[in-house]
């Protein structure tokens, strides 16, 4: 079932069209990825799933209704363009931040020295914000996106401003955090996290929806039906690429005259090169 | 509107706001400085001739020494010698601070010259006596000069001394004395407070926006809250620091006046009974205060039934309405803050950071400087049509209209400003709201009013 049904959105920002009839189904319990090159729409998309700017058109639902309000609560957002109070203490900041989002004082305190404690980071409790690193604050806003356990975490480029240790955890965290049954909304240019990551995904140019669907789906869907054969012929590894149809009438050739076969794989495009493909064809029109 | 949220917000505002360190410093700062104020000029007036000069004099004309006599602050003593070149370089050795010489009369013009040597400058004071003393002498010798008989007799006679006591009579016809002066001090004094206070508390709520903007973390609240709690909440937080810091102002300023009463003694500051205490009080504001002109109030020796001068403030004081002046500042502060908060806040989104604010902030700050300026205006005349429109236009009604009221003005005059002003600040809060909705995700290039009004038309 879909948490997340964007229904024929549009968006204009005067004459400029930000988001044109752009419909995405978002299931539940999944890891979707939005992408999309720079201006494309998808903070446009993002603000108005969570309610930050209205659209001009179409509807978003929520849990199978109109989206209201309220069910903000069960949202947490980390913007791309994220940053903390710099004057003030971690922990103040923490604590207004999860009351904002609707958690009582107490509930909040408690959840948050958990999750400082999980990330190694209860020392920074009474620290300044402008004292901490970019990484070091990173982390903080994590948490506190992800605090008041949402059903639905919108995370606009989180593993930028991370060393690799940090964004692996984050990794880790935002699977975990899938396997506890949230939904997670993932826009990122980091194809490989995308790979990695997630279940579905949507991909936004020009304003227009291009393509959404299972990640597997789509990629195999652009694949030109290639396979690799690697193979070791007088004591050489080799590898050739056939297409499909002619794969096996290949293997058994190679089988036949006594060649040991290594690997026989199918060619899947990197997600990587389907993004510049679709991206590069709009720009063509 | 979530009123949870909302406390939040202010809570954050206010509490961040009362503990920052310039918070502290302005709160203890005035206060201390205003007593200082006081401390100095109450010394002043308790120093009474402590500060004498000694003048040494060379009268070449014969007629002026007889009318250099002593006062508590100068000492005049007559030297035999009559060339000042032997006396001007060597003044400590005549036990004198300055050296007066006066020229031998010149009997065609009925005058003489005079000139001063001193190690250091003088004061005004103290040339300003002196300069009056010859010219008494001078004219004293001319008046002579004509040989008239009893023409002393008949010039004190015509001496007039007519001083003008102003009674504000009320509708039951009870009379009040006042003092035009006291009403133009306290007029003065409201204006200026209230331009103040809204100019430095709106450019907090500013400041506030940018930060939150600047750091980036204006997204995330916005997430969580909607844009127009979040920009009410501010000005809402700031409003209260602003009420806790006059509150303070005023228990702080009581608690000092009340100790420098306690070490110096009571009595002599209030000191209105005793005569000599009130000539003291207004020799020191004649030399404290050069704006106040109180020269009409230090003649104490008036033969009518007048009130002397401190009666007369003191009275002027008690004729006014003081809870009318209470009620209209809270209110008047209250809303025109709102207003303008409202409105810097509106700029405020539109910028990246504070060195951008200038080229909009200038159209917001003329009304505020525009109603400064007829504000001082008005003690002058303040039932002149100029005054009453401005103190009825909601972006100048606060200043101006704080301006006029310690002169009265009628209750529904009052409350139709008020009603203006409170009209103004829904209409401006809205268009505000919106326009900060927009500009707080707004990055990237510098914005211009054009940019604002699109983005007030379009969400």
């Amino acid at each position: 079932m879909a948490l997340i049904e964007v229904k024929h959105v549009t968006k204009h920002f005067g004459q400029k069209v930000a988001l044109d009839d752009v419909s995405i189904d978002i299931p539940e319990g999944k890891i979707f990825g939005l992408l999309g090159p720079n201006g494309a729409g998808k903070s446009t998309l993002i603000r108005i799933i969570n309610r930050i700017t209205m659209a001009t058109a179409g509807e978003v639902w929520f849990n199978g209704r109109p989206i209201t309000d309220e069910d903000v609560a069960h949202i947490g957002y980390l913007p791309e363009e994220r940053g903390l109070y710099r004057k003030m203490k971690v922990g103040d900041q923490a604590m207004y931040l999860a009351q904002l989002r609707g958690m009582s004082a107490r509930e909040a305190a408690y959840e948050l020295k958990q999750w400082f404690v999980r990330f190694g980071i209860e020392d920074w409790w009474n620290k300044k914000v402008e004292e901490l690193s970019k990484g070091m604050a990173q982390k903080v806003q994590f948490i506190t996106t992800v605090v008041h356990k949402p059903s639905l975490m919108i995370l606009d480029e989180p593993f930028s401003g991370f060393d690799p240790v940090n964004a692996d955890l984050i990794r880790k965290e935002i699977l975990r955090l899938k396997e506890e049954g949230a939904t997670i909304i993932l826009s990122t240019h980091n194809m490989e996290s995308v790979e990695e990551l997630c279940d579905e995904i949507a991909l936004i140019n020009q304003a227009k929806l291009v393509i959404t669907g299972g990640t597997d789906d789509i990629r195999h869907r652009f694949g030109e039906d290639n396979v690799e054969i690697e193979y070791t012929e007088d004591f050489v590894r080799k590898t050739e690429v056939v297409s499909q149809d002619k794969a096996s009438a290949r293997l058994t050739q190679l089988i036949e005259g006594g060649i040991r076969i290594n690997a026989y794989r199918e060619l899947v495009p990197r997600m990587n090169d389907i993004f510049i493909k679709l991206v590069t064809e709009g720009e063509g029109k | 509107m979530n009123f949870r949220k909302l406390g939040i917000i202010i809570q954050r505002e206010y509490l961040n706001k009362v503990k920052k360190k310039s918070f502290l410093l302005i709160t203890f700062g005035v206060p201390i400085l205003i007593a200082a104020m006081y401390a100095v000029m109450i010394l002043i007036m308790l120093r009474s001739g402590g500060d004498n000069k000694r003048i040494a004099v060379i009268d070449n004309s014969g007629i002026v020494m007889e009318k250099l006599e002593d006062t508590k602050q100068l000492t005049f003593t007559q030297l035999s010698e009559t060339d000042p070149e032997a006396v001007k370089n060597r003044l400590s050795e005549f036990d004198a601070d300055i050296l007066l010489y006066i020229s031998p009369l010149d009997s065609a013009a009925k005058s003489v010259t005079a000139t001063t040597y001193a190690d250091k400058p003088m004061g005004v004071e103290t040339a300003e006596v002196i300069e009056h003393r010859i010219n008494d002498a001078v004219e004293d010798y001319r008046i002579a000069s004509y040989g008239i008989e009893g023409l002393d007799q008949i010039l004190s006679d015509i001496h007039s001394d007519v001083r003008l006591t102003s009674y504000t009579v009320d509708e039951e016809g009870k009379e009040t004395i006042s003092q035009s002066e006291v009403y133009m001090i306290i007029s003065m004094a409201l204006a200026m407070m209230l331009y103040m206070f809204i100019a430095l508390f709106s450019g907090m709520v500013m400041s506030s926006v940018i930060e939150e903007k600047s750091s980036r973390v204006v997204e995330v609240l916005v997430s969580s809250v909607k844009s127009t709690e979040l920009m009410f909440g501010k000005i809402l937080g700031v409003a209260l620091v602003a009420l806790t810091q006059f509150l303070l102002w005023i228990v702080l300023s009581g608690v000092i006046i009340g100790i420098i009463g306690g070490v110096i003694g009571m009595d002599k500051l209030t000191g209105g009974v005793d005569q000599s205490q009130i000539a003291q009080i207004q020799e020191m504001s004649m030399t404290a205060g050069p704006s106040i002109d109180l020269e009409a109030l230090t003649d104490t020796t008036a033969v009518s039934e007048a009130p002397t001068g401190m009666q007369a403030v003191l009275g002027t004081l008690s004729s006014l309405n003081f809870t009318q002046i209470i009620v209209s500042f809270l209110l008047f502060f209250i809303f025109g803050y709102l207003l303008y908060a409202s409105l810097f806040a509106a700029i405020g989104s539109a910028v990246e950071n504070e060195a951008d604010t200038q080229q909009l902030q200038l159209p917001v700050t003329i009304p505020l400087l525009i109603g400064f300026f007829v504000a001082f205006y008005a003690f002058r005349s303040p039932e002149s049509s100029l005054v009453w429109w401005f103190s009825m236009i909601p972006f100048t009604s606060p200043i101006v209209m704080l301006a006029r009221i310690p002169f009265g003005v009628p209750t529904w005059e009052i409350a139709l400003s008020v009603g203006l002003l409170v009209l103004t600040f829904l209409a401006v809060a809205w268009a505000s709201a919106k326009i900060y909705k927009v500009g707080i995700l707004m990055y990237g290039k510098k914005s211009t009013f054009k940019d604002l009004w699109k983005w007030l038309k379009q969400s």
